[in-house]
């Protein structure tokens, strides 16, 4: 066995991954992301599916910290992810802001937004907290239809199209397509720290047994704050990237419970919950799975798309309990295991 | 001496009609180590979760060291220095037992190393450091038992209660713990633990606590109280076994 360098005096059996050894693996997973769409450069088809990947493995891995870590299973994150789109919007149409300077806006925004309207459904614990998430989404949903100044109603609302970085308008989808691994680096660094933290801890705690973390002196209701908020903020920078990256935003599409909602605990479900790259592993299959299925068997089969990811879905709840990442793990353990 | 320890004045827990606990006194001096008998469904445990906070009580009040605690969360009890374990055991099943230790250590160590450091010597403690890096949910009941221990133990608690933890565990398990417990009670920590074994009371409780359908029975050393005749009734029943 090879000899571990820890910097106290820890036992090889007190090994703990601390975010000093965790960082240089984000950053290689980030830089081969990167090659990924490099490899692509000048296809455009692809390079949009890329985008899209990359972008909804951002948001997987947002939802992750509350939903994976935290084990509370949001199904209303469409509603951050729709704030970061229509604040953004508002204030590009209005003020001409830049989007670069209204993500630090969005994301204090959604944090606020996101504790304010857990604050009492947090007393819901399990499938009711999951319930009481869907029903806000549809609340935020009339709510932003009613408000049309502001979301442009089931019209929705339109960028015009001003090429440049500071608009974060570009004319090559290559430039989307890294931008999109930007976000994904962004959620990657966050959900690192955080799971390699105390708060990280805590809110695994708080998942596995409420009375036993509040007995070990945990605010179990501080951790869930915490946990929702960071997971807020993030998804609200996605849903600006989503908007500079389509430049039309309907309020049906933002709040979206299926195309959003369910869709982002459902990659981080795929790929491994409560793992760091689990959701960008679910991204990577599921989104240019769906892509493929909807451009095969959306004409002649119509919902034949959605009943593969159906399938998918039950197949992972099946035999890969723990997720892609889970089982990739198990196949690793087991290969090493011979050899020690 | 001015306030005492842990003093508790006329604890009640009512669950509708039932008096679970019922006008409940005793106080605890530093450095005791008290347990707590009684026939099941007595109100021990109960009365362990009006003092940790799990429960809110129906009347009377806790004060620690001179504070009134009656109405703080077991979180901030727990900073106050209360660890505890539960009658049913719960540990944190997905995580490991190096973590479950984690959990209790980071009450007093933020980083990630030292509360590793401090996990794995409670782990020592317990008998548990081989298992560091199974899943708390691949334990045995007994192991569990102590992973609790063990977690409180990481938490540095000043007053440590522990809900039958000796339940399910061999006779070898049973004597480590006692070592344990007398081990940490003679570095200073105080302990009430409520016991079935009445071996055990007698072994390593200086004094002893009787509940009986929710109220305070008896009170007093282990040989006293053990010989009480109404203790004994309580305990196994009507005269004549």
């Amino acid at each position: 066995m090879k000899n571990t360098e820890t910097p106290t005096m820890l036992p090889p059996g007190a090994y703990i991954r601390t975010l000093r050894r965790e960082l240089p693996v984000t950053a290689a997973v980030v830089a081969a992301m990167a090659a990924l769409v490099i490899l692509f450069a000048g296809d455009s088809f692809s390079l949009n599916i890329l985008a899209t990947t990359f972008l909804f493995a951002g948001l997987a891995t947002a939802w992750n910290i509350i939903g994976g870590l935290g084990g509370q299973f949001s199904l209303g994150h469409s509603v951050f992810f729709a704030t970061g789109a229509i604040i953004s919007a508002n204030l590009f149409l209005v003020f001409q802001l830049s989007p670069w300077l209204s993500l630090p806006l969005v994301a204090a925004v959604a944090a606020l937004l996101s504790v304010a309207v857990s604050w009492p459904v947090f007393r819901l614990r399990g499938p009711f907290f999951s319930i009481a998430t869907m029903a806000l989404t549809e609340v935020a949903l009339a709510l932003a239809i009613y408000f049309d100044r502001f979301t442009g109603g089931a019209r929705g609302l339109s960028i015009p199209f001003r090429l440049g970085l500071e608009n974060m308008i570009f004319r090559d989808r290559f430039s989307y397509a890294l931008l999109m691994v930007g976000y994904l680096a962004l959620t990657l660094l966050v959900m690192a720290i955080v799971t390699r933290s105390r708060l990280g801890y805590s809110l695994q705690a708080v998942r596995d047994n409420e009375d036993a973390a509040m007995a070990s002196g945990i605010d179990v209701l501080r951790t869930k704050l915490a946990g929702m908020a960071i997971s807020a903020a993030l998804t609200a920078v996605g849903g600006t990237l989503f908007l500079m990256f389509v430049r039309v935003v309907d309020p049906p599409t933002l709040f979206s419970l299926f195309d959003v909602g369910v869709k982002v605990a459902m990659i981080a479900l795929v790929g491994g919950i409560g793992t760091i790259y689990g959701p960008l592993l679910g991204a990577l299959f599921l989104v240019p799975l769906e892509s493929y299925l909807r451009a095969q068997l959306g004409g002649s089969v119509p919902g034949g798309n959605l009943i593969a990811l159906g399938v998918v879905l039950m197949l992972t709840a099946l035999f890969l309990r723990r997720g892609i990442f889970g089982a990739v793990q198990s196949a690793w353990h087991r290969l090493r295991r011979p050899a020690l | 001496m001015t306030a005492a320890f842990l003093d508790v004045r006329s604890a009640s827990k009512h669950f509708g009609g039932l008096k679970a606990v019922d006008d409940v006194s005793f106080a605890i001096a530093p450095g005791e180590l008290v347990s707590i008998i009684g026939p099941n469904g007595a109100g021990k445990t109960t009365l362990f979760n009006l003092l940790t906070g799990q429960l809110a009580p129906s009347g009377g009040s806790v004060h620690f060291k001179g504070h009134d605690i009656g109405r703080l969360r077991p979180n901030q009890r727990a900073r106050l220095g209360f660890g505890r374990t539960f009658q049913i055991s719960q540990t944190l099943t997905s995580m490991s037992v190096l973590e479950n230790g984690m959990i209790g250590a980071f009450l007093h160590h933020r980083g990630l190393e030292a509360a590793a450091a401090k996990a794995w010597s409670a782990l020592e403690q317990v008998g548990l450091a081989n298992r560091a890096a199974f899943k708390a949910g691949e334990l045995t009941l007994g192991e569990r038992r102590r992973l609790e221990v063990a977690r409180a133990l990481a938490m540095e608690p000043e007053v440590l209660l522990l809900d039958e933890v000796m339940a399910g565990l061999n006779q070898t398990e049973v004597q480590e713990i006692i070592d344990l417990v007398q081990r940490l009670n003679a570095t200073g920590v105080t302990f009430l633990v409520i016991e079935h074994n009445l071996k055990v009371v007698r072994a390593f409780s200086r004094r002893v606590i009787v509940l009986n359908r929710g109220q305070l029975l008896a009170e007093g050393s282990a040989a006293d109280v053990l010989a009480n005749p109404e203790v004994i009734q309580a305990y196994v029943g009507k005269k004549g076994m």
